[in-house]
């Protein structure tokens, strides 16, 4: 899921918006020349390619050199001679990085790839080796940046615009945008919403395509506090990644994931600019869960069958 | 000029002189059967004024009295008690939330009970606030801020009533949810405590704020001092124109005592003493409630409502870290306002038991924060639903209530106390008089009968 960029660069966010806008216009456009066409993705295609020129999210990091090693005086050295990875996960995004009330661990697909990445630095797939920091969504960048955690496992695009302030694994993981209504709704795309409630959470960028279908948007804390909403009736929608969509849905049989995909949302985990030797690393745990099975097996445990073929990694260098 | 300054104290002067001869000329002048005539119309009226004062003077401080004992007092007590249930419901609920599926089933009576403690608290204060309005509409009680406050009272009651059972059907899905393994109860969870936070405990605070201004304003009503000195004043001038009298009488009737006028004397001293003596026992006791009753009650209430929310906070943060630490920070900031620093509520209680123990609790918290946030999660749940955290607030939420209960106590006591001293005051003072009446009419009607 995209987050709008940090406050306190207020010109990169008057870039976005306009951007945004000339998406919108964009987008307005292509729908009053081909009606029933999803003008959506234009307008998505718009808001990402701010630096279309050089910039492609998934082909922006950085190539590892072989299998994960520990290199003496190296960040995962570091790491390992302090005893703990430390993690900046979600708590709320059931299947992906959730506290699971049963076994009061955090959990979840996100959680599962911060492990491997664990178990490549000690040696052993011992719990205590990583200290999870439960972030919200404006604090991944921040929190990355400022090194309070190591890394971030939290539904997270790869976006030319955060590509500035941090770096990016390898993609492990693609969403797309949907929308999430209930099951006797007889809307079949964000546009048949039209006028209506829908919800997404604040610092979400889909909020903004929200508005720019002519819903309604409604913004709250968290994804879990959208299905409150709607099973509340407050509001008739809710629209982001069809990732965290489906741990909605999977938690309320009554509803439905309707639509096409509106946007593509390329997932990393993130790491400091000051790390490179760590991104090579973790690059290179992301390849070999892509070969071993790993992946797959954590994708059918979280996400269910039928399981696709792990996104392949593209490096910019 | 210097003759009109010679001339007009001599013309000035002589004026109340004259005014006074002629006042008194007349009374000397008309024969003595008419001037005990006057005098006995003159001792009726007063002895029928000083009565009516009396027991005007007896029945506002009754009734000022009574009111505390009986509308103020339960209605601040309902207040109270729905304000501490309803913060104890949400610390409950985010405790036994915590335990996972299986909650503590004392954790799940205790949530019940709190729950049933607000709602027939709600319904008391709505059937006294009723009747309040009732007594407001009659007259002589002062029409212009009694009805309002009883219906902004009825609005928060209202509020109470009406979202008290969205609270509770919110908790239920947080529970069911919670008990399927999904993070959807969390939310519940948060949005239940978000409505609890944001419309029912102010709802509660207002009423409670509102209920202790009445019993204060009704408490210095019934302790108030401009009436009585007035009343027992008048009480003093009437004994001395009954001595006044009896020595006129003395003089002209020639017998040294007149009994009527001594029974009308003692009657007015007794009344005097009666109501001089009531009014200091109902104002020492009232006073007494005020500030060994209901001025502690508060404090110890507040604090232990601050320590509930800390307490509910402490689970909540634990149950949904959304990462923003809005409840850590809001436990910090009950942490604050519960001291024991200068100006803090537990300062407030003066309890130094409580102080101690809330600083336990600060450092089990603290400790228990250092667990989350090293990743050990389960030993900081551990901690907040029976270890160090859990004990330490539980003795610092015991210290808390009970000195909620021991002041309470002693309120009711005190305050009964004043009521009851201004019992049978005002007919007390209306027999008085007419006893005193019936004395002086007595004694002159007997001088009289001698002329005939």
């Amino acid at each position: 899921m995209n987050a709008r960029p940090r406050p306190g660069v207020p010109w990169r966010r008057a870039l976005l918006v306009v951007l945004a806008a000339s998406g919108l216009a964009l987008g307005a456009a292509a729908a009053a020349a081909a009606p029933g066409q999803p003008p959506v993705v234009h307008a998505a295609r718009a808001v990402s390619a701010p630096a279309a020129g050089t910039c492609d999210p998934t082909a922006s990091s950085l190539r590892p050199y072989g299998p994960p090693q520990v290199t003496s005086g190296s960040f995962m050295a570091k790491v390992r001679a302090r005893g703990y990875l430390i993690a900046g996960v979600d708590q709320n995004t059931y299947r992906f990085g959730f506290l699971n009330p049963l076994s009061g661990q955090i959990e979840g697909f996100d959680i599962d790839m911060i492990r491997a990445v664990a178990n490549a630095i000690f040696g052993n797939s011992d719990p205590k080796t990583v200290h999870f920091k439960a972030i919200s969504d404006a604090q991944r960048i921040p929190s990355v940046t400022s090194g309070a955690v190591d890394i971030v496992a939290h539904t997270m695009t790869i976006t030319c615009d955060r590509l500035k302030d941090i770096d990016f694994s390898s993609v492990y993981f693609n969403a797309a945008q949907k929308v999430l209504v209930l099951k006797n709704s007889s809307a079949t795309s964000l546009d048949d919403l039209h006028g209506q409630k829908v919800c997404a959470t604040s610092g979400s960028d889909s909020l903004d395509r929200i508005k720019a279908h002519q819903a309604v948007p409604v913004a709250v804390a968290g994804w879990t506090d959208c299905l409150v909403l709607l099973q509340q009736g407050s509001v008739t929608a809710i629209s982001t990644d069809d990732s965290i969509l489906d741990g909605l849905a999977a938690q309320d049989p009554w509803t439905k994931i309707i639509g096409k995909p509106l946007t593509s949302e390329p997932y990393g985990l993130a790491i400091s600019k000051q790390h490179p030797e760590f991104v090579r690393f973790v690059n290179a745990v992301l390849q070999q869960l892509r070969t071993d099975g790993q992946w797959k097996a954590s994708y059918a445990h979280w996400l269910g069958n039928p399981v696709p073929p792990p996104p392949q990694a593209k490096y910019a260098g | 000029m210097t003759t009109s300054v010679g001339v007009a104290p001599a013309t000035v002067t002589p004026a109340p002189a004259v005014r006074r001869a002629g006042w008194r000329s007349r009374l000397e002048g008309e024969t003595t059967p008419a001037r005990l005539r006057l005098l006995l119309a003159l001792l009726i009226l007063l002895c029928l004024a000083w009565g009516a004062l009396a027991a005007l003077t007896a029945d506002q401080h009754a009734s000022a009295a009574a009111d505390v004992v009986a509308v103020s007092e339960p209605l601040s007590l309902d207040a109270e008690q729905i304000y501490t249930s309803l913060s104890d419901a949400d610390a409950i609920a985010a405790s036994a939330f915590l335990a996972g599926g299986l909650e503590p089933a004392e954790a799940r009576q205790r949530y019940q009970a709190d729950i049933a403690q607000a709602a027939v608290r709600i319904e008391a204060a709505s059937a006294l606030v009723g009747s309040s309005a009732a007594r407001t509409e009659m007259p002589g009680h002062p029409a212009g801020q009694t009805p309002a406050a009883g219906s902004a009272v009825g609005d928060d009651l209202a509020i109470l009533s009406g979202q008290l059972p969205v609270y509770t059907d919110e908790v239920g899905t947080a529970r069911a949810d919670n008990r399927l393994g999904l993070p959807l109860g969390a939310a519940y969870l948060r949005e239940a405590s978000a409505l609890l936070r944001g419309t029912l405990l102010p709802a509660a605070s207002d009423i409670y704020t509102r209920e202790s201004a009445q019993l204060t304003s009704a408490s210095a009503q019934a302790t108030g001092l401009p009436l009585i000195v007035i009343a027992v004043v008048a009480g003093l001038a009437l004994g001395y124109v009954l001595y006044r009298s009896s020595r006129w009488l003395s003089r002209h009737t020639h017998r040294v005592v007149n009994y009527g006028l001594l029974l009308a004397g003692l009657a007015g001293l007794v009344s005097l003493v009666w109501l001089a003596s009531a009014f200091v026992i109902g104002r020492g006791d009232l006073l007494h409630a005020q500030q060994q009753g209901s001025a502690p009650v508060q404090a110890f209430a507040r604090a232990e409502v601050a320590a509930l929310r800390a307490h509910a906070d402490e689970s909540l943060t634990l149950i949904d870290n959304k990462g923003d630490d809005s409840y850590q920070e809001d436990y910090l900031a009950q942490q604050k306002l519960l001291g024991p620093g200068p100006g803090s509520l537990l300062a407030a209680t003066g309890s130094s038991q409580a102080a101690a123990q809330a600083q336990a609790w600060y450092q089990a918290h603290k400790a228990l924060r250092e667990q989350d946030d090293a990743a050990n999660h389960p030993a900081a749940v551990t901690s907040a639903q029976t270890g160090d955290a859990a004990r330490s607030f539980a003795r610092l939420s015991a210290t808390l209530s009970e000195g909620i209960g021991t002041h309470q106590a002693t309120f009711a006591a005190s305050a009964r106390g004043g009521r009851d001293a201004f019992t049978g005051l005002a007919v007390g003072m209306i027999v008085a008089s007419l006893v005193m009446v019936a004395g002086c009419v007595w004694g002159l009607s007997r001088r009289l009968a001698e002329y005939r």
